[in-house]
This record gives structure tokens, sequence and C-alpha cells, in this order.
């Protein structure tokens, strides 16, 4: 139930709007259960936590969270699949799962008490973003082991709207069903919600009158105010942003309200702080760095200082929107490699795995990545060391698709793959550049 | 021995096809024959030159890959129905021609035709038998 209106601004829970005080007390209470937890039934962090000399009553304060490590992606994979939870697989109500940075993914789990705080999150962000059991709200992500669409939904019916759940592609029935289901709300990617108004024209629409969109709610990959723009343009409506992982739950760990100066991060179920990359030294408010967060109330997968990789800042003011939870600034970039194409997480790293391992061609490679009518497009080129495929096109192609195969298998996204002379791509004596982002320059 | 053809990949960009042909041009490697298809995604260059066991050292230098292979070539007369009695006869073996390609060997000369064929002596006594004259060497 919505828990107040504050002119247009509505807030879902009470715990949107506590003190300071009041939040610290709550997360030190959870911060030192979470800790517990993980000491007593994570051996990896039971492990880690030993040989930092460090026991769980050595948390006697908030500023005890920089004593503890940090977790990282390669933990995950280093754990795979269920290494990291703390609850036994009876417990799991969901599995879900992300890319990881090679090979196997990133698996996930949520308890039945972790899927009603999910629920709770995004009722909250979804509320903050317009949504109201008066919408109707179309997710067109992908329904499936990513988070996104499923967390998104399960959210979106709490709070009373109507889902319609479209998940991705197939845009021209996407079209006609927002059109005549009168849709209100879109929930997806930015970069897809910009396709789909292109669709849309193409179909002799227009996109800001034959529809009864309100609500743009994007999320899954970073956007840029002048998306926004183009959004709110396009198809006549207000558009939020919103952040998460599967790492820490899914969409809900933040997301902007309707005074859009920043994503309200839910301080009573995830601690913020921002490191410096380099150092791992903790940054004070306000400051550019990597954005870490623990969570304080999961069950099956309680997460210690995650490093996100996103690079941000925290604004612990008050909002004009009634809320008082910490403000994350638009993400700025990350930290790593990481590439994100159309919502789907990318590491040249799980795509050099692939390349290593193929025959006929050599370990160098470069990869590219555009956009093509607002859609994120991925292009590799590898060097061609074999010559006898150069028997034959058939030959010649069929490489390339084989290639092509095995990366679509391992990314779950079409890269296409480019076969060229040997020594034709850059080599680097330090640090390799193989990604040639040209959609940052947009 | 057959005659050889260098295969090299050359990616749809702009002056790969010059590149190559100016690193022969000054290794001194005379180009027989050349033959390029327009293709989307990449091209296969197939050329004779006078010396393809350098050619291909020289390319790998030049960090090219290019593969070597036999061919047949022949010199059909100049009359009306030469190539179709050729290809008469090979269908009518059974021999494959994977692709055709055909230059001049000197001005005003003869024009010569590559051949490539899977069973490359068997069809060199095929078309030998019939009388046509089978090129051996350049």
């Amino acid at each position: 139930m919505l828990y107040k209106r504050n002119g247009d601004h509505r807030i879902w829970s009470k715990e949107e709007t506590l003190d300071r005080e009041e939040y610290w007390a709550i997360q030190l209470n959870r911060l030192q259960e979470t800790v517990k937890r993980v000491y007593d039934k994570v051996p990896f962090y039971r492990n880690r936590f030993q040989k930092m000399g460090l026991e769980p009553g050595d948390i006697q304060s908030l500023e005890d969270l920089k004593r503890l490590p940090f977790t990282t992606k390669e933990d995950f994979r280093d754990h795979y699949p269920f290494g990291l939870f703390s609850v036994s697989k009876k417990e799991i109500v969901r599995f879900h799962a992300s890319s990881g940075t090679t090979g196997k993914p990133t698996v996930v789990g949520y308890t039945r008490n972790d899927m009603e705080t999910w629920k709770e999150l995004i009722a909250r962000l979804v509320t903050q973003a317009g949504v109201t059991e008066e919408d109707t709200a179309q997710i067109a992500f992908g329904y499936g082991l990513f988070t996104g669409a499923f967390g998104l939904h399960q959210g979106l019916e709490h709070v009373g709207a109507a889902v319609i759940p479209t998940s991705s592609g197939n845009t021209e029935k996407q079209i006609m069903i927002m059109e005549d289901f009168g849709t209100t709300a879109l929930i997806c990617t930015p970069s897809y919600g910009l396709h789909m108004a292109e669709v849309a024209k193409s179909m002799g629409k227009e996109p800001g009158k034959d529809f009864q969109l309100k609500w743009g709610l994007f999320g899954g990959e970073g956007s840029t105010e002048a998306m926004r723009n183009e959004l709110n343009q396009a198809w006549g409506i207000f558009s939020t942003e919103n952040y998460g992982m599967s790492e820490l739950m899914g969409p809900g760990v933040s997301g902007e309200c309707l005074a859009l100066s920043g994503m309200h991060i839910s301080e009573d179920h995830f601690l913020a702080e921002i490191i410096d990359p380099e150092t791992g030294k903790v940054l004070a408010p306000g400051q550019r760095g990597e954005l870490v967060i623990t969570t304080i109330t999961k069950e099956a997968l309680p997460i210690i200082r995650y490093r996100t990789k996103d690079i941000t800042s925290l604004d612990y003011e008050k909002c004009s929107c009634g809320r008082t939870t910490v403000r994350m600034a638009k993400i700025k970039g990350r930290s790593d490699d990481m590439l994100i194409l159309g919502g789907v997480n990318v590491f040249p790293s799980q795509i050099e795995e692939v390349l290593i391992k193929s025959e006929g061609i050599g370990p160098h490679y470069q990869i590219k990545v555009y956009k093509k009518e607002y859609l994120d497009k991925i292009e590799v080129d590898v060097e061609l060391t074999d010559a006898t495929y150069l028997d034959s096109y058939a030959k010649l192609e069929s490489l390339s698709q084989t290639i092509r195969g095995k990366l679509r298998s391992v990314l779950g996204i079409d890269a296409k793959v480019n076969l060229v002379q040997p020594a034709s791509l850059p080599r680097f004596e330090g640090k390799a550049k193989r990604v040639i982002d040209l959609r940052k320059e947009e | 021995m057959a005659i050889q053809q260098l295969s090299v990949l050359i990616p749809n960009r702009h002056g790969t096809l010059a590149n190559l042909t100016d690193i022969f041009y000054r290794e001194k490697i005379d180009i027989r024959a050349i033959s390029v298809y327009d293709t989307t995604e990449y091209g296969i260059l197939r050329t004779v030159v006078d010396d393809p066991e350098r050619a291909v050292e020289v390319l790998k230098r030049n960090g090219i890959v290019a593969m070597l292979s036999d061919i047949m070539a022949v010199n059909p007369e100049d009359r009306r129905g030469s190539l179709n009695e050729i290809f008469g006869i090979l269908a009518e073996a059974g021999v494959n021609v994977d692709y055709v390609y055909s230059f001049v060997v000197e001005k005003g000369g003869a024009q010569y035709f590559v051949i490539k064929v899977e069973e490359i002596s068997r069809a060199e006594s095929l078309l030998s038998e019939k009388g046509i004259e089978v090129i051996k060497k350049l």
C-alpha cells in the first residue's frame, strides 16, 4: 500500500523517508546480522575473514564496514554455481544468472523472503517513477535467466499495475499491443525504447500521438541525458532511469524519482560506499569513484562489499521528492572493460576464450561496438592464420560461421566475425586496447 | 608438375588489392593471371605468378597468408565451340569444376584458361587425349 503522497510525488514505503540516525541504527543492526550469517554459513567468507583476523564481533559500528573484504565477480566465477550461497537449495525458490567474465555464468538465488524484499524494492522503484495501479505496464525486457523482466514484473503487479509481459523482440507486435492494450508505461532498455519509436514510425504511427504512453522506466544499460530527451520527445513520455545488477538483487538497487536528481538507493537494504578503484580506499561523500554495495537483508546470497565496477558518486542531501535515501549519480563509466550490449553484459575475456579455442585463427582480435538504428551491434575482427581455408569461399564462410555460433552460445548475443589478414590487427606492448566503442562518440 | 596458384585473403577494405600488387612489384614477381570476385564479406584473390614459392615467402614476410594449390591451365583453340568442348569432356567424365578464369600470356598471344578441379591429372589426361593443349609450365 502506498505510504504517502507529496504533490506529484508518491512514496511507496515509510522506510524511504527515515532520518539519517534511524538508517544508521537499522544499517548497523542488519550489517552485523549479515556478517554473522556469512561467517557462519559461507566458507568463502569465513576463510577470508579469518585470513584478515576478523570476527563478526569486530563490527561495532558502520565505520567498521571498511575493514571487511571486497567481493568481486571473479569470486562468483570461482565458486560457481552455488559456492557463495548461505542457504541450502531447499530454501531457494528462484534462480537467475547473468554473464560471467568467462565461460560460466554468474548464478544468483532467492529465498521466499528475498522474493518479498525484491517485490518491495521494485514497488518503491516503479512508484517513484510515476507508475500506479492505474497504469498498464509493458515489459519489453527478455524473460529468462536475466533478472530484468521477472524482477520488475512482480513489483509492478504488487503496486497493482496491469502487466503485459511482451518480453523483448518482435517489435512490430510489441507496438501493436502497445496501441491496442493502451500501454501507459514502457519498461525496457533505453536503446530498445528508441528502436521501438523508429519502428513505430516506419509502421506509419506517430509515437507521440497514437499511443497512451505516459511513463518510460529504462534500465539494464547506461544512458545519457541526450538519450532521455530523445525518448521523451519521441514518445511524449516522462522517462526515469533505474539501476541494478543480478549479483546484488537485479533491478531495484536504485532508481530515479520524478525530481530526476539521482537514483535513490534503498538504504534499509543496501549499504553504499564509493572507493578509489585503484587503491580500494573509501572516498568522501560527493567524490566520484567505484560504487561498492553490501546487501544487508538478503538471505540466499548475502554479498559483502561488492565491487560493481560502476563509476558514480553519492549525494546524502534530502531529495525534493520527500525521500531521504542516498542518491547515486548517473553511471559515468566502468573501472573494468565490461561492455553492455542491449542490456546484456559482455566481457572481452569471454570473447577471447572462444577465439583461443577456435582453429584456423590467431590470438589477436579487435572488438568493434556501434549502434545501428539505435540497437547495439558488435563485430569481432580475427586474423586468419591457416591458409588452407582460402581453398574456397565455402570453407572460409564456414569458419567464420562456426566462430560466430560459438560466440552466440557463450555471449547470448550475435557478434559478426570478420576474418582479416595475419598481422593486420594492432599489437600492444602494454595494456591491450582491443575494444573500439563507437557508441561513446554520440 | 602442375601450375600453382596463390590464394590470398583480401578483406573488404580500401587499398588491400593495391597493397598486394605493390609488394609483388617491389619484389619483381610477375603476375600472369589474377581473379577477384565481388562478395559481401571477404574476397579471395587467386593469382598465378612466375615464382609462386617465392611469392608465398614474400607475402609471409609482409604478414599475409597465402595458400598454394595446383590448378590446371589449358590453351583452347581460338574457334567457336572450343570451350564448350572442354567443359563437355569434363562434365561427361564427372569432373567438377570449382572455378575458371582466363589470362593472356603475351601481347596478341595465346589466351589461357585456369580451371580449378579436384582431380587434376585425370582432367589433364582427359583433355590431352582429345587434343586440347594442357599447359604444364608458364
